[in-house]
């Protein structure tokens, strides 16, 4: 069977703005591993292909090796084609069955299993085509396929996630080095320490309400307390850090201050003081010194989110942090509000003043206003620097796909720019 | 109406807080007026909000001199159509 993960340019994948700007939804993480890795976990496909806007095709293409919009892996094969905002865990169609397909309350295709039989009598010149040809000609299962629908349901979910995956991984014990005197509350069973981890003396591993997983080439310095459930990617780095519950870290991130309950995809910085709670932080995001976020409203009413710049969301969670996009820096004492989207490539000096809820793409938030700021080059320059920091390299693929994200993200950016520029002018006559 | 150029200076004394006399066309933005990086963005924005244009801001940033944004200023007005 193949399974073809697909990504649909629908308007529901703004709901995972800023984070699916700049790669598919099912790269997005929750609990340890990321959606796509569940979907493959859960169905064990001989092959793996994938469908995705075609801006992000080539930089994905580069990262990922996975066979990247083509139709012909629409061919030849069973099928098993699956939304990226499927939840693996709670999907009824097994990988093997009938042909049929699922449908979410739209009408829009989330699963098709497709039998080779049934794919020759159907049009396959291209994933829209045969979504559509399945729809028409296959039997609907009578169950809802439960999905994803907004960046925040992974957030909440995350430290349950870890729970499971953990379990599902099926490892445990240290097989890497902790020093001592350090000390492990709960079961050992609910801690591995993966080999090439390295936990330095005095840290404080909890694993009494869940379990904790290092993974391979992290490190942890003195002082840094975990409580679980928790994972820390490859070559993370926790520097004294208060990692409270419920905190999955993607690979070689640099992490410090107070941490909850928060995802972070990976290559981002928080070296220092200042609270993370309940957030989604993309990469090569650096969030300065005493960069803080509220998660909490102060009259404990549900947050609210505005993902495109005008319409509120009500998330309906009381806890709900910030959403950063990849390559966005904070200076110092920036403070996000609660439920705060900040789009990708920005650079927000603080204003000591929770900042708007909503900061456009590439905008350079400055005197507590969005300005053009140097442009989009000078952001370019930083990215290529910051990459190259870690052995990563700024591709003519990456700049092709930021340019278009630019062009696609303008409107809100025009529009924050304009007030931006009405409110400099008037505080200075 | 007062001239590009005096709007241009008007603008410049307003937002680097200097007397608009002693404003050359020859001065630099930063080595003779003092503009901070952050001062440059608000410079931009206010030369946009003044002549109700929209600039590029890798163009208008590399622009050094009072004179040259006069200049530059203009262009843009024309290509926009705004009068100016």
């Amino acid at each position: 069977m193949r399974l073809i993960l697909f990504d649909r340019p629908l308007a529901k994948r703004w709901n995972f703005y800023p984070l699916a700007l700049s790669r598919p939804i099912w790269e997005l993480r929750c609990g340890i591993t990321s959606l796509a890795e569940k979907l493959i976990a859960r169905y064990q496909p001989q092959q793996t292909a994938c469908f995705l806007p075609e801006y992000m095709a080539a930089v994905y293409r580069a990262r990922s090796g996975c066979t990247v919009n083509d139709p012909a892996s629409l061919a030849g094969e069973d099928l098993l084609l699956v939304d990226a905002r499927v939840k693996a865990a709670e999907c009824p169609l097994a990988a093997a069955g009938p042909s049929q397909v699922a449908l979410d309350a739209d009408g829009e295709v989330l699963v098709a299993r497709i039998n080779r039989g049934d794919l020759a009598k159907l049009k396959t010149t291209g994933l829209e085509e045969l979504l559509a040809a399945a729809k028409a000609a296959l039997p609907a299962v009578a169950e809802a396929v439960p999905a994803w629908n907004y960046t925040w349901d992974l957030v909440l979910e995350s430290p349950h996630q870890i729970t499971r995956d953990f379990q599902a991984l099926g490892r445990s014990g240290i097989e890497g080095k902790v020093e001592e005197p350090s000390a492990l509350r709960g079961s050992r069973g609910d801690v591995y320490v993966a080999p090439g981890a390295l936990v330095h003396p005095m840290v404080v591993i909890d694993a009494e309400n869940g379990p904790v997983y290092l993974d391979e080439g992290s490190t942890v310095h003195p002082f840094t307390r975990i409580e679980g459930p928790c994972y820390v990617g490859k070559k993370s780095i926790l520097l004294g850090a208060k990692c409270r519950e419920g905190n999955s870290i993607g690979p070689m991130c640099r992490l410090g201050g107070e941490i909850e309950e928060s995802v972070i995809q990976g290559f981002s910085n928080k070296y220092h003081d200042g609270f993370l709670g309940h957030a989604y932080v993309g990469e090569w995001v650096n969030l300065g010194a005493l960069t803080t976020n509220s998660d909490l409203k102060n009259d404990y009413s549900n947050v609210s989110v505005v993902l495109d710049g005008h319409n509120a969301i009500n998330t309906g969670s009381t806890k709900v942090g910030s959403l950063i996009g990849d390559h966005t820096k904070t200076s110092i004492g920036t403070l996000f509000n609660t439920g705060a989207c900040v789009g990708a490539m920005c650079l927000i000096s603080g204003t000591g003043k929770p900042l708007p809820k909503y900061i456009p793409c590439f905008s350079y938030f400055l005197e507590g206003v969005v300005t053009k700021g140097f442009g989009k080059r000078a952001l370019y320059d930083t990215a290529r620097t910051a990459m190259g920091r870690r052995k990563q390299q700024w591709t003519e693929a990456d700049e092709a796909m930021w340019n278009h994200i630019f062009e696609i993200t303008a409107e809100a950016r025009h529009e924050a720019v304009a007030k931006g520029r009405r409110v400099l002018a008037h505080r200075q006559q | 109406m007062p001239s590009v150029q005096d709007r241009v200076i008007a603008v410049t004394a307003r937002v680097l807080q200097l007397d608009p006399k002693e404003i050359k066309l020859e001065h630099s933005f930063t080595s003779d007026l003092g503009a901070e990086s952050v001062q440059s963005i608000e410079l931009v924005a206010n030369f946009e909000e003044e002549f109700g244009i929209e600039m590029d801001e890798d163009a208008a940033l590399s622009v050094q001199s009072v004179g040259d944004a006069v200049k530059f200023i203009t262009q843009v007005c024309r290509e926009q159509g705004v009068d100016a």
